[in-house]
């Protein structure tokens, strides 16, 4: 059942590669969106199949592979990432439907973006540790070539840097991996076989440290966050919806599934300074965006801010953080994906990112209206705004972190102030104000371009208003996680 | 070669078919450029040379006379509303305390004769139909949605936006002492004296506002001086309606080719009506009551067609729009004189938003577009989309054309003709032309996006 998530993509990225006769580009388009939107079905039948109430990983797959190796085909699926297979198969149809039907070389595109949600879905499934690596792995390439083929001016150096950040971040990992299989003495690489709480603080606390610095490029933390500017900014609309939506949040479940699932005792020593870590990102986030010009790079270090909430939460380990942190994550990863693609549509339509140029936009004939009001529910949301779905993680990330670092979580609120500084000079310049007669002759915003703004502003504030739907999915599975951890002295 | 008329040209017979009424005729005369001066230096000096050959400010092309000539004609259908509305408030409402209705033009002032279209005209300008114009009347009765009481298109705003007219004439108002008569009168013992006389009779019976005025007489003066501005707005839209309408009709019969015929037919007109007398009569109770009688002698050129111009295409207000002004920061003149928030300078593209008249306009003319200006717009920026600014800055060039008629008109009146040989005449023309474009020097003047046709 779970592995259609993973090869349906994945063998329609194959058929739309290798097909051997010509396909048009609006064909390849529309046979994509019809495989996205199979997964999405998928997904939500999984959903009603899904017991809330079960902590632990469900609907599980089991193949022998190879055994020499340890390495099995083990699927399964919990509360931390029944959340993260919706959003990554979400944002893939998102993104397929925002990108341009003139995409250039079409089949290579399409094939390539369903290749990276097959291989994302395959890591947040996976219960075996080398096969995660594998699929993890599986992004690396693809996301490189989307950068580098389909990017902007700067997107050979964006794509290297990409490619070079990630393959670090790869070795670390897989270090840490092979560390954990060696030290236990496990014959196998499935989670459930790696007794990794037997070992030394000393040994557990070395490991960690390499899975946190791994998925910390990936995230990407403060100070290994160089690539992330570049790569979103040099990024297409739909490659930035992934990268900003579904790849930084593999980090994120990394550190949640093996830093804390693995090694309790040593995260437990460690959170004090991840929290401090989470908090300093989420400033330097902040801060940084505040001076930038470029509106994608603003929303490109909004995103490294807020994804030091999640490490925060993750730190914090109450039942109520880790909630936070999977809520975040989906949270983070939809109104990321409406900023991106409404900042597409700017640049699209009036060939320029930079604040000193935008004006007017909110101008209702000859600006760009919806656009620009999407944009401002965009950074509402992204500013913690009640009533939408930024609001409810942030509040329980918040909420459930203060009790464990009372002086890192007010840190972060005043990081959750400062989104709302830069993303009012954002919106002020940039929908406001005069419309510039010289400039003012854009052409008009079609509805396919509306329409994945629209509907992702509808789960923004569906999901604002009806929280549950978003938070009960990992209510268990966090408690379980946290169960597990030692109390923090 | 012959120069523009000085002298008000002669009623002449209408060249249509049996007809045999007064009928206003084009005179259009196109000069060579001077060759007897210099180049201008000045900043626009192609315009200048243009004026000066007897031109409009706006480039003579096939692209801008179909634009401002449809547009005059989509104006001309609201600005047929407008006066008779300007007329019925001043007359009749007059100081109504709960005006509510005043926008709901009775049969008797939609049957109103106009003095230019129709057999009995007293000088025909347009060849139309002296009573409402058809396509008003239709649009009337149901509007851009469907057959409703008149009530509920009033509160659709699913109406012609009388609003517009009102501010123009409120700018007429607030902008005193632009020069003439008229305005001078209003603070004459005789026009208080003939309110006093309206006012008394117009609250007969009524002690409440009778004792109101005792109180705060002032007050109803200055409500009587509002509505005299009424009565002056009306008089002259009640004139330009059908040059406008006119205007239309010859140019789809191929009889104006080029802006400069245009503006000459305008120039024309203007002083054809240059005498129509400009009053303000008030009707009460089947009596008529003179607040300012013919008699005054207040023409229609200087006492309302001058000022209209100066009050509205040049100066209005700094009106909230999505720009804001700050007084403190001397972002708004001190001088009344020095304002530049009419048309001539408006920002067009942020229609729709609020306290912007001619959003109001625009909105009243989208519904009477002649096709092939509808069609035109269409194949232009967002097309049906951005029809409101494309028709507000085509109203814009119109509007330069009938400025241009008016600078043309003054030069007439006041100085020499455009091909008097005498050079020290000329350069006396120049002077007049170059100060008169010095006011579109500010920044915000669109004069010069006026000059390319991809201004849209």
């Amino acid at each position: 059942m779970l592995s259609i998530l993973i090869w349906l993509p994945i063998f329609a990225a194959a058929v739309i590669g290798f097909w051997p006769g010509t396909i048009s580009s609006i064909s390849t388009r529309l046979a994509s969106l019809t495989v996205a939107g199979l997964v999405i079905m998928w997904n939500l039948f999984i959903l009603l199949k899904f017991d809330i109430s079960n902590p632990g990983m469900q609907l599980q797959e089991y193949l022998p592979w190879n055994e020499t190796l340890g390495l099995s085909y083990k699927l399964g699926v919990d509360g931390l990432s029944v959340l993260m297979l919706l959003l990554n198969s979400f944002l893939t149809w998102i993104a397929i439907y925002s990108s341009s039907k003139q995409t250039e070389r079409p089949r290579l595109f399409y094939s390539l973006v369903l290749l990276v949600s097959g291989g994302v879905a395959g890591a947040f499934l996976t219960e075996n540790l080398l096969l995660f690596f594998l699929f993890y792995e599986l992004e690396l390439i693809p996301f490189y070539l989307l950068i580098s083929i389909w990017g902007g001016e700067k997107r050979a150096y964006a794509g290297i840097k990409f490619l070079l950040y990630t393959a670090v971040s790869g070795a670390l990992i897989l270090a840490a991996f092979f560390g954990m299989v060696w030290f236990t003495g496990s014959t196998n690489f499935n989670y459930d076989a790696l007794p990794t709480q037997t070992l030394s603080t000393t040994l557990q606390i070395i490991l960690l440290f390499g899975i946190v610095l791994g998925f910390g490029i990936k995230i990407p933390l403060v100070p290994f966050h160089t690539w992330l500017p570049d790569a979103y900014v040099e990024a297409s609309a739909p490659i930035a919806i992934l990268l900003g939506g579904v790849l930084a949040k593999l980090g994120a479940y990394g550190l949640l599934r093996f830093g804390m699932g693995m090694f309790p005792q040593a995260w437990s020593i460690l959170a004090p300074s991840l929290a401090t870590w989470g908090a300093i990102s989420a400033i330097y986030g902040a801060v940084t965006a505040i001076a930038q010009k470029d509106i994608k790079r603003m929303v490109a270090y909004s995103s490294i801010g807020h994804m030091g909430y999640i490490l925060l939460a993750a730190a914090a380990s109450t039942p109520l953080a880790i909630v936070g942190a999977v809520s975040q994550m989906f949270s983070h990863g939809i109104i990321l994906a409406i900023l991106f693609h409404l900042i597409g549509v700017v640049e699209t339509k009036v060939g320029t990112r930079e604040l000193d140029k935008l004006n007017g936009l909110m101008s209702p004939v000859r600006g760009l209206p919806l656009t620009s009001a999407l944009l401002v529910l965009g950074g509402m949301a992204s500013a913690g705004i009640p009533g939408m779905i930024g609001f409810v993680s942030e509040f329980i990330v918040f909420q459930g972190s203060f009790s464990a670092f009372p002086i890192p979580t007010l840190l972060c609120v005043v990081a959750s102030g400062l989104t709302a500084v830069y993303f009012v000079i954002l919106l002020n310049r940039t929908c406001f104000g005069r419309l510039d007669n010289k400039l003012a002759y854009y052409p008009k915003v079609l509805w396919s371009e509306k329409i994945p703004a629209l509907i992702l502003a509808a789960v923004i504030f569906f999901l604002g208003v009806q929280p549950t739907w978003l938070v009960r999915w990992c209510e268990p599975t966090a408690t379980g996680m946290v169960a597990a951890i030692p109390l923090l002295e | 070669m012959s120069s523009l008329p000085l002298t008000l040209p002669a009623p002449t017979q209408c060249p249509m078919p049996n007809a045999h009424y007064p009928c206003f005729v084009m005179t259009a005369t196109i000069l060579a450029p001077s060759t007897q001066l210099p180049p201008s230096s000045h900043e626009f000096a192609p315009v200048i040379h243009r004026l000066e050959a007897g031109g409009a400010m706006l480039p003579d092309t096939p692209e801008n006379l179909m634009q401002i000539i449809g547009i005059y004609k989509a104006y001309a259908v609201p600005m047929d509303f407008y006066w008779r509305d300007l007329l019925y408030i001043a007359e009749r409402v007059f100081l109504n305390p709960f005006p509510f209705f005043k926008y709901f033009l009775p049969k008797e002032y939609l049957d109103l004769h106009n003095h230019y279209a129709g057999d009995d005209a007293d000088l025909r300008i347009w060849r139309g139909e002296a009573t409402a114009h058809p396509e008003l009347l239709a649009f009337m009765e149901k509007g851009e949605t469907f057959k409703m009481p008149k009530l509920l298109h009033h509160l659709w705003h699913d109406r012609i936006n009388m609003e517009f007219a009102e501010a123009c004439m409120r700018a007429m108002l607030w902008h005193r002492g632009m020069g003439g008569n008229f305005d001078p009168y209003l603070d004459t013992d005789e026009y208080k004296a003939n309110a006093d006389r309206a006012i008394k009779a117009y609250f007969k019976g009524n002690p409440v506002m009778l004792g109101l005025y005792q109180m705060f007489p002032e007050m109803f003066i200055e409500q009587v001086r509002q509505l005299s501005y009424y009565s002056n707005l009306g008089l002259f839209w009640e004139v330009m309606a059908p040059v406008f309408f006119e205007m239309s009709d010859r140019y789809d019969a191929g009889d104006i080719k080029s802006v400069p015929e245009a503006m000459n037919f305008l120039v024309n007109a203007i002083f054809a009506m240059a005498g129509r007398p400009i009053y303000h009569h008030v009707h009460i109770r089947g009596e008529v009551y003179e607040i300012i009688p013919k008699s005054c002698g207040f023409m229609w050129l200087y006492e309302a067609a001058l000022p209209y111009v100066e009050a509205v295409f040049y100066r209005t207000a700094p009106f909230r729009g999505t720009k804001s002004y700050n007084a403190q920061a001397k972002q708004v003149p001190d001088n009344q004189k020095d304002f530049h928030y009419g048309i001539l300078y408006a920002d067009v593209f942020p229609v729709g938003t609020a306290g912007i008249p001619p959003t109001l306009l625009m909105q009243d003319m989208l519904h009477f577009l002649p096709k092939y200006l509808v069609d035109y717009y269409h194949q232009h920026c967002r097309g049906e989309d951005d029809m409101l600014i494309q028709l507000g800055i085509s109203f814009q060039r119109s509007m330069y054309v009938v400025t241009s008629a008016v600078i043309q008109a003054l030069r007439t009146a006041l100085l020499y003709p455009l091909d008097d040989p005498n050079p020290r005449h000329l350069q006396a023309n120049r002077a007049f032309f170059e100060t008169q474009i010095d006011r579109f020097k500010r920044p915000e003047a669109r004069l010069r996006d006026v000059q390319s046709q991809n201004y849209r």
